[in-house]
This record gives structure tokens, sequence and C-alpha cells, in this order.
């Protein structure tokens, strides 16, 4: 960061001379100093991860999750201040169940974000608030088949509708990453929080582009928890718990839920990490931490 | 109101929706329809509207539109179901803007039934809902007067309905070609009309397809045979 | 002629005598309560050694009309329980979307817990003490149903929960547009009430007689009564669905059709009395 306020930092709803708001970008450092998040989205699925920072050894292992389910088929991981994120899910939930209640069907993962931006983006305006110290991840799978209207019973013809547009497909795994400032864009793998350099160079080896041979969801999986580990720096952090979700279609591992990653495939996961990053350190010599710096503004 | 206390339904079942109109109410006799086919749907219905035995209107417009390709076909009280249509095209125009994608037939049949269930005992509407989409091409649902909602291949609904039940059954295919499926919609009003009093005058359609909204007109003088839009 | 507006839009009194203004009168208790429209008939199921059956048809009504022949009335709940409902089509609609968002709330709790248990026991879908069993789901829905005949707007239902409760016993209750509760070890609503209940009384009468039943007994016995059940109850239908609810989840089967129906005795009544040809 670069410079301090000079008195226009005292209140959102001031900009600074060159047009800063200085409150929104003071949230933004609250975020980095989150445990790091990511989100990565491939062609079957989409995976949720958070390096749990370990601040008490009194916590009981596995308990205060950071990735929330908002509906069946939209989770949330998120950096920053926890309880900021808390209210970040308790809104999301309400959007998520309003949807519901007037359209009697699962609001789409680009209008929850949608909605979750516009809300962020209100506590960057006024006098008597003050923004997120979070930056949430929202991952979520609409559903490719179509959908009834919720509580409806009987059906179409057997044969299926008539007058389909057959070019086009529909649903599918989406992911997002919303600001403090409100600002929000879809991803097709989002890092934020401390990490978040490390964990951006790694993403972007990945093939993500969701075309065939992309990554699958397991090996996402895998992935995910291999870049939690490399963006954990142990100097400053001793502890951490890896938490993941993961998001499938209906004909996939999850039918079309968000949940927690079973713990055998996580731990699996974790091994490989741990093992990744073993034969990372004896090649150290060789090989030189690649992008660390290239991304810092 | 003029529901009776009994709270015990008629017997004679069929004739539920004339029983629940306030006195003096346009009742809307009818006979509607509406069916899925290989590129859409097809609204169909009658043109008679009834106070008691007279005719107050005898070429109504009983096929509504809600969206460009999610219309309905309104039964009951002309004055609740004019009412909820114009609520739910409201409704619909304002999550096209608001969303910027049209809405589904999903979405329109879930906004009629949320104002028909939650009002069941102000409405007198038996409605049919159908419409296209991209994504899930043409569909219909029935919403019947407690406000429940059904999913169906085909569906008929008013006081002529009763009367042509047997044949719909008999002669309904399903995957028709279009013009299949305007006669077997033409043949069914035809006899609803012929049975039931309180449906007659022209025979209205309207075709739903990827192409878009297309009426069409019968008219008795020409026995229903000639197409006159 | 009357032309105080009072007199608008009312027979006129020369002709058809005084108005009945009694409906008129706004004081009085409200008066929300409402007659089903769309009805489903009975909901039946019985207890087994190691779960509960029920089945249900798949007609909606529309008086003595039969207007709706594809309407499934068993539900499942979090894949543990199953729920049937009788009675109202709308209202079944309202509970069932009403019980779809219970679910996704269990979700924000429980899929984390539920999730580690499953890895731990593969075959305890739910553990006592995290999400929703039938026993809580019954109890919910009784309390929903007795507050809405509170409010004077009852949900027009009969519905029968069945699953396991805490100990993983099998559990089966009903609850009605009421809230009145019932548990036994075989239930029916409806007709089922008077024809199908002493049948499934004959195999599991108590508790006892019901942890003696396999699973295919009870199926068995089940599929009697819907076929008692069409052949007496004129609001029903041969076609219908069936789900067993075990500690392995719930088998929903939703396109049953009755078999081995028994017509051709028929042939031999000739007449009402005496006639023999």
């Amino acid at each position: 960061m670069t410079s301090i306020g000079t008195g226009y930092d005292l209140a959102n709803s001031i900009f600074s001379p060159d047009g800063r708001n200085f409150q929104v970008e003071y949230a933004v450092k609250a975020v980095e100093n989150g445990g790091t998040a990511i989100g990565i989205r491939c062609k079957d699925g989409v995976v949720l991860a958070v390096e749990k920072i370990i601040t008490s050894k009194l916590l009981k292992p596995g308990a205060n999750k950071r990735i929330a389910t908002v509906d069946r088929h939209l989770g949330v991981a998120y950096s920053g201040m926890v309880p900021d994120g808390r209210h970040f899910v308790d809104r999301a939930r309400d959007e998520a169940r309003a949807w519901r209640d007037t359209f009697k069907t699962p609001i789409s993962t680009a209008d929850l974000a949608s909605r979750m931006g516009g809300y962020m983006q209100a506590y960057t305006l006024y006098q008597s608030v003050r923004p997120f110290g979070i930056t949430a991840i929202v991952g979520g799978f609409d559903s490719r088949e179509e959908a009834p209207v919720d509580g409806e019973v009987g059906s179409g013809p057997s044969c299926g509708a008539g007058g389909k547009v057959s070019s086009k497909t529909h649903g599918g795994p989406f992911l997002y990453m919303i600001e403090p400032s409100g600002l929000y864009w879809g991803y097709y793998g989002a890092a934020t929080g401390k990490g978040r350099q490390a964990a951006k160079a790694e993403l972007e080896k990945l093939d993500l582009s969701g075309a065939e041979g992309g990554i699958t969801l397991e090996q996402a999986v895998k992935e995910a928890a291999r870049i939690i580990y490399v963006a954990h720096d142990d100097s400053k952090d001793k502890e951490f718990e890896l938490e993941m979700t993961w998001i499938s279609g209906a004909d996939g591992p999850t039918k079309g839920l968000h949940q927690e990653v079973p713990k055998a495939l996580r731990e699996e996961a974790e091994r490989l990490a741990k093992k990744a990053l073993e034969s990372d350190d004896e090649d150290e010599g060789t090989e030189e931490k690649k992008g660390e710096e290239k991304m810092e503004e | 109101m003029e529901f009776g206390n009994s709270g015990s339904l008629s017997e004679d079942g069929i004739h539920l929706d004339m029983d629940r109109l306030k006195k003096g109410e346009v009742n809307l006799g009818t006979s509607i329809m509406a069916v899925t086919f290989k590129d859409g749907v097809i609204l169909g219905a009658d043109s008679r509207t009834t106070t008691g035995a007279y005719i107050a209107n005898r070429v109504t417009d009983k096929l509504t539109q809600v969206h460009d390709t999610i219309w309905c076909c309104r039964s009951g009280s002309a004055a609740d179901t004019q009412a909820v249509a114009d609520i739910v095209q409201y409704q619909l125009g304002l999550f096209a803007t608001m969303n910027g994608k049209p809405p589904t037939t999903q979405t329109a049949a879930a906004i009629f039934q949320e104002i028909c269930y939650a009002n069941k005992d102000r409405l007198t509407a038996g409605l049919i809902i159908a419409g296209w989409d991209e994504r899930h091409g043409g569909q219909v649902y029935s919403i019947p007067l407690g406000g429940s909602l059904h999913k169906q291949p085909y569906a008929i609904g008013g006081s002529g309905s009763t009367y042509i039940y047997g044949f719909c059954d008999a002669h309904w295919k399903e995957g028709m070609e279009e013009a299949e499926a305007v006669e077997f919609v033409k043949g069914a009003l035809k006899e609803a009309i012929k049975w039931d009093g309180s449906s007659g005058g022209v025979i209205r359609m309207v075709v739903l397809t990827a192409k878009g909204a297309d009426r069409h007109l019968y008219l008795p003088d020409t026995d229903y045979k000639v197409r006159h839009t | 002629m009357d032309h105080r507006p009072q007199a608008w839009g009312r027979p006129r009194d020369d002709i058809y005598g005084a108005y009945d203004a009694s409906y008129l009168q706004t004081s009085g208790p409200k008066t929300a309560t409402q007659s089903p429209v769309v009805t489903g008939t009975s909901v039946i199921a019985i207890k087994f050694k190691d779960g509960i059956v029920m089945a249900a048809d798949n007609l909606a009504s529309y008086g003595s009309l039969a207007r709706f022949t594809d309407v499934k009335r068993l539900r499942t709940f979090l894949d543990t329980s199953v729920v049937g409902f009788g009675g109202d089509v709308s209202d079944m609609q309202f509970l069932d979307r009403h019980l779809k968002e219970l679910a996704i709330d269990e979700a924000y709790e429980h899929n984390d817990d539920q999730q580690q248990q499953d890895d731990d026991d593969s075959h305890h879908k739910s553990t006592p003490g995290t999400a929703l069993n039938a026993a809580n789901l019954h109890k919910y829905l009784q309390k929903l149903m007795y507050r809405r005949r509170n409010d004077f707007d009852p949900l027009w239902n009969q519905i029968l929960v069945g699953g396991l409760d805490a100990a993983r016993k099998p559990f089966l209750a009903s609850v009605d547009l009421r809230g009145t509760a019932f548990t036994s070890p075989s239930l029916a609503t409806g007709f089922g009430a008077a024809l199908a209940q002493p049948i499934m009384r004959r195999y599991a009468a108590t508790d006892e007689d019901a942890a003696r039943l396999t699973r295919e007994q009870a199926v068995d016995v089940v599929k009697e009564c819907m076929k008692v059940l069409f052949y007496r109850d004129a609001r029903s239908l041969d076609r219908y669905s069936i789900a067993v609810v075990t500690k392995d989840g719930v088998e929903l089967s939703e396109d049953e059709q009755l078999e081995r129906q028994s017509w051709a005795f028929a042939e031999r009544i000739r007449g009402y009395g005496t006639q023999t040809v």
C-alpha cells in the first residue's frame, strides 16, 4: 500500500482528490491478512478451498467452518474478517431463499453473485457503514437438466417437449469472486487472502478452459489442496486446516449439491500435496519460485 | 361470499367452477385448452362470455399474452382472471428487464400459482399457462381452482371441457405436426361448443414456437373450416 | 326502480323480494377456512422389521372427476424420511416447498457433520442428534398443522410420516388438518382408514408383530390394500407410488400398476336375485 489517507480516509462517503476510496482500500488490506481461499472451475464442477489458520490449540479440529452452503447448489468461501463473512453468508442465504420463494426455482450462480455484488457495493457508499472486510468466492453448479417449478406435480409429454433450441446448452459450473468494493467477475480460477499471489500463479498453470482435455473435478480437488499447501507460509503461521468443498453436476459425485469433499479424498489430496511440496523443496536449487512477485501491483 | 358454508365439496364436482361465482358476476362459461406439439404449444378457446343465460360478449378473447411467447387461457371470473393476468404480465416484464433474459414458462407458472394459491378464497380463476422458450420448448401448465400447479402434455379447462375429456383422451397424440395439432384443438373445441351451453362463438388459437406467436381465427358461419387470420 | 347506490348490482326487490344482506356482515369471526378442490385420496403405510412401507395412488380428483392421473403424493425428505399426503393438492404443494426449504436449512448446519459421519459409517446417513429424523419431522409438521388450524386457515391434508426415529427404530405417524397426531404400527388416511387399516392390523397389530414382518411381507400387504382400495374407493386409481424406508435411505417407485386383480367372477353374476340367464 502506498500512501496514508490524510483526512480522506475517515469515511466511506468521502473520495480523495485523486479519486480513491481509502476505506475500501483498507478493507482490501484486511482481506490480504486472511487465510488463503481459492476456487477452481473445471469442466464438471467447482472446488472451493480455504487455508484455515489455527489460532489456538484450544479450538476443536474441524469446527468453525469457513466455507458455507447457501443453497443446495451454491457454496461460498471467503477470506478476511470472519464475522463479516458470516454476515455475507446470511445475506446470501436470504437472497437465495427470496428468489426461491418468488420464482420457485433455484437462483443461478450469476444472479446470486450479482445480488451479493450489489450488496457489498452498497457498503461503500454511506457514512454510517464500513465496507466488508472480506473477499468472497461464490461457486455453484446451475442445473444442466430442466428444473421443475418447486412443488409442481405431473409431467409433460413422454416424448419430451417440442421446439427446444438444441444448439444451446444451459447451466453448468460457475465461479465468481466479489471484492470489498463490490466489484465482481466470473473466473476460471480465483484466489484471495494471504497466499493469493502464489495461488494465482499456480492456478494459471492449470487447464481450466472448461473444454475437453481440461482438468476434471477430482484433479481439481487435488490441485486445490496442493495450491493451498503451496500458498501456505510456514514461517508466518505454523498450523492450518485445509477445508474443501465441491459441487458437481447431477451426474457427478455430489449430484448437483454443494458438499464437503469426503474425508478420504481430502486426506488423499493432502498426502499428494505434501509429497509435491517435498519434491519441490528438493528441486529448489534448479527451479526458482515462479510468479511470486509478478502479480504485485 | 356465496361459496356456501357447508365446507363440503359439491358432489357434482364437474360444475365446481360455476358454483364459485359471485352473484351477477360475468362468467367465462368457457372451453379452453392448450396442447404441446412438435415445435411448441397451441392455445385454443371459444369466445362466449355469459351472465347467467345472457351472452355478455360473443367475440371474447380468452387467450391473453403475459410475455412474448408465454400466454394463458382464462376461465372462471373475467374480472379475477384479467386482474391476475395483468399482475403476471407486469412481473414478467420486470423480470425480463431486471435479468436481461426472457422469463421461462416455469417462471410464469410459478408467479401465477402463487397468486392463485395465496388468494384462493377470493378468486374464481381456472387458468392454463402455455409458453415456449429456448431451453424448455413448448410447455403446458394447468392451475385449477384451489391454486395447485400441474404440468401436463395438454390441458383442458372451463365448463365445456367436461364434455370433451373422452374426445381428447381418444384423439390425443404426442409430438404432432402443427397442422395436425390445430385440427385436434379445433375438433375438441367444436365438440365443447356443441354440447356446452356456456361455450360458443368463434374459435381462437395462438401457436407459440421459435418463430413467435401466431394467431388463428375460425368462424361458425364457415363451420370453423376457414382460417380467417 | 330503486336508483340508490346501495341497490346497485343487486336484484330488484319488487321482483326478487328483499335482498339478503346477511353475507355482507363484517363482524363475527374471520373465516379463512377453505374447502379442498383438487384432492388426493388415501395414503397407507405399515412398519416392518427394518423400516416402513408407504403407498398412495397417483390420482388428483376434481370433485368426482378423475382430473389429474399423474400426481405423485409421496415426497422424500433428506433421503431419510417419506411424507405421504392425502387431501388438497395445492396445500400438499405448499408443504412440499416448505419441506424443501427446511431441507436446505438443514444443509446449512448439518452438511459438514453428516459428511463426516458418512465417512465414519457409510451405512448411517443421519446419526441421532444431527439431521432431522422422521420423528422430528412429524413433530414439526404437527406443530405447523395445529398452528394453521388455530389461524382458522388449515392446510387441508391428512399426512403420514415414515422413516426412522432417534433410536433408528422404524417410525410411522400421522397428522391431520387439525394438528391431531397418531402413531401406530400401521396407519391409513381417508378411505384407507376404513378399508386398509383392518387388513394391515391382521399383520401388524402391535409393534412386536411389525418387528417380525419382513420387507417383502410388508410390501405385499400394502399392495394388497391398494388393490382393495381400488376396488372400493370411487376416488382411486390403479396407478400408484410406493416407498420403502430403511436405514439405507428411501426407495421410491412412482409408477406402479396394480397387478393380479380379480374381476372374472363377474361372469357368474346374473341379474340381482332369481334371474339365472
